[in-house]
């Protein structure tokens, strides 16, 4: 994913903001993590995709 | 599994459907539908000509951002992109996804139509097709969709109509969940649409296949 998909994502739970944690970065985000702010979730990032279904759709 | 799910109210939750409301098992469902859809299921049930009716309803414009939900392998996707290019794609199943992304170089996210992970007033347009049928909750997803919208903005969501007969039906009951025009209508109003229009459209063998539904969220 790239890095401006973080201005309309969102904590499909919560709807809080998300704050990015990158491991692997070439041109696009590649590995990584979307962490809620509010409800504290960890969403990964795997080959680009961002995981974004709730913990129990997972 | 061929028994029971009738008559569908489109009150949430009190449509649940007996073969899918299990999402995991959607998603399992749709690993191996993945597989066959792009090769002869999606020519046989929703053709181009289909899709271009829907996105004709949506009346998009050049620079407007659009979500499609429930993306799957891209179909209506590439119907979009060629109104606008500023579009976003979600699905549940991740085999859906790395398909579409070898046709369509949009992002796309997995996720559940029922807990968009997009931020409110976010979308110009929100569009989905072949997705509804398997939402456990209908209203819920519209209003995510109606959530995620800027406000005069646009949803609009094909599904297929009731098989009339046969064992397609029989199938098809306990598959999908299925609603008439004025289901449609009652379930736009309840997540807060306006204006709402249905229409129908279908291939040369069957005109009233695919039901198209159009609300506004208000401006």
């Amino acid at each position: 994913m790239k890095r401006d998909l973080m201005e309309i994502l969102c904590c499909p739970v919560c709807k809080g903001d998300l704050e990015l944690e990158v491991d692997v970065e070439e041109e696009e985000i590649l590995e990584g993590k979307l962490i809620c702010n509010s409800c504290n979730e960890v969403y990964e990032i795997k080959e680009g995709i961002p995981n974004l279904l709730p913990p129990d759709l997972r | 599994m061929l028994g029971g799910v009738k008559s569908v109210m489109p009150a949430d939750r009190g449509l649940r459907l007996e073969f899918l409301r299990d999402k995991r098992r959607a998603q399992r469902f749709y690993k191996q539908l993945s597989k066959l859809y792009d090769t002869w299921l999606r020519d046989l049930f929703w053709t181009e000509e289909m899709r271009d009716f829907g996105v004709e309803m949506a009346e998009l414009s050049p620079g407007m951002r659009v979500l499609d939900v429930g993306c799957g392998t891209g179909f209506l996707t590439q119907g979009i992109l060629r109104q606008t290019e500023d579009v976003y794609g979600l699905d549940i199943t991740i085999h859906q996804i790395e398909k579409a992304l070898k046709k369509v170089r949009i992002p796309i996210v997995r996720g559940d139509a029922e807990q968009l992970p997009f931020k409110g007033e976010t979308f110009d347009a929100v569009l989905s097709s072949g997705s509804i049928e398997y939402w456990p909750s209908p209203v819920t997803a519209l209003r995510e969709m109606w959530r995620v919208l800027n406000p005069g903005g646009t949803a609009l969501v094909g599904g297929p109509t009731r098989p009339k007969d046969g064992v397609y039906r029989l199938l098809a009951d306990n598959m999908m969940f299925f609603y008439d025009q004025g289901e449609a209508r009652e379930m736009f109003s309840e997540a807060g649409f306006l204006d709402v229009e249905v229409a129908y459209t279908g291939p040369v063998w069957k005109r009233d296949l695919a039901i198209v539904t159009r609300g506004s969220k208000p401006g």
